[in-house]
């Protein structure tokens, strides 16, 4: 039997969805964030590394950043997720598009609008 | 002194642990972060996230803690001073039983709640043989000092010396079987890996 896992606290989530598409580094994590969310949620530097470093404990992403050569001068540490972090975030997609689905009845009509 | 060596000096309010492993992650994400928006802003919305990430931060580390280990440190350490008062005071009958009584309950607190820190850690119970040929080896130790001292054990001290006296060389016993067990598990644990 399957146990039902609780959904992922807010940073938790938009990190893990921003790093659907791919391996990124903190202030890239922070841009796509913002990016995902339309601009609503801004991170700062405590709260991207706080999270990445609770991810990194539950095992939902993994570093990356010996695995390939950078070009980058400074050294960047850089984040991606792992096959269980991309199950929770596809899971947590649509857990959200459930709810979109649920609730957008209560939604304005378009064409009343 | 420039913005990002300020949020340096900030950024030793954080838990050490946390601070060794990203400080230089967060101060470079704060110069991308001035690079591309106004300080101002920035700065606001560092201020905030610093009010809300430091204290969220030693709360997570101290829930990490394993605040047992420290109970059973502190206990076994009671336990030890009462036992070295009690072999000084030896002669004294009544000081004697107390704090031989404090020095037995210190420890088993002592074990009970390191039994506790190690069911965190996961560590096996055989990795702790020497703890227990140690703790009993003491015991015997204060024994033959504390009789040694006194002479012949006064009407009433025979049994408790007799039980202490079993207890001690129980643990002993037990340190060596668990020992044994320890080192054919750990050397089973080489030849498998």
């Amino acid at each position: 039997m399957t146990r039902k896992r609780k959904p992922l606290p807010s940073a938790s989530l938009h990190i893990v969805l921003a790093l659907l598409d791919g391996e990124l580094h903190g202030y890239e994590v922070m841009n796509r964030v913002a990016e995902i969310s339309n601009g609503a949620v801004r991170m700062g530097p405590g709260t991207v590394y706080g999270t990445l470093n609770r991810l990194l404990d539950d095992g939902l992403i993994e570093e990356t950043t010996d695995r390939v050569a950078r070009a980058d001068s400074e050294r960047r540490r850089y984040y991606q997720l792992t096959a269980a972090g991309r199950a929770v975030a596809i899971d947590e997609l649509s857990r959200l598009r459930r709810m979109v689905q649920g609730a957008s009845r209560h939604l304005p009509d378009p064409a009343t609008t | 002194m420039n913005t990002v060596a300020v949020y340096r000096v900030c950024l030793r309010l954080y838990p050490r642990r946390f601070r060794d492993e990203y400080a230089a992650d967060m101060a470079l994400l704060l110069s991308d972060q001035l690079q591309a928006e106004p300080a101002l802003r920035v700065w606001g919305r560092l201020a905030l996230d610093l009010l809300i990430t430091i204290p969220n931060h030693h709360l997570e580390a101290h829930m990490n803690r394993h605040s047992t280990t420290l109970v059973s440190w502190v206990f076994a350490l009671i336990s030890g001073a009462a036992a070295i008062v009690a072999a000084i005071l030896g002669s004294v009958i009544g000081w004697l039983g107390i704090l031989l009584a404090i020095s037995a309950a210190s420890g088993i607190t002592a074990v009970v709640a390191h039994r506790q820190s190690r069911l965190i850690t996961g560590r096996p119970a055989s990795a702790n043989w020497w703890k227990f040929l140690a703790g009993g080896a003491l015991t015997l130790a204060i024994l033959a000092a504390v009789t040694t001292r006194t002479g012949e054990l006064p009407t009433g001290w025979w049994v408790p010396s007799m039980i202490v006296l079993l207890a001690a060389l129980g643990a002993c016993v037990a340190g060596a079987v668990l020992g044994v067990t320890h080192l054919i598990k750990a050397r089973s644990g080489h030849l498998m890996g």
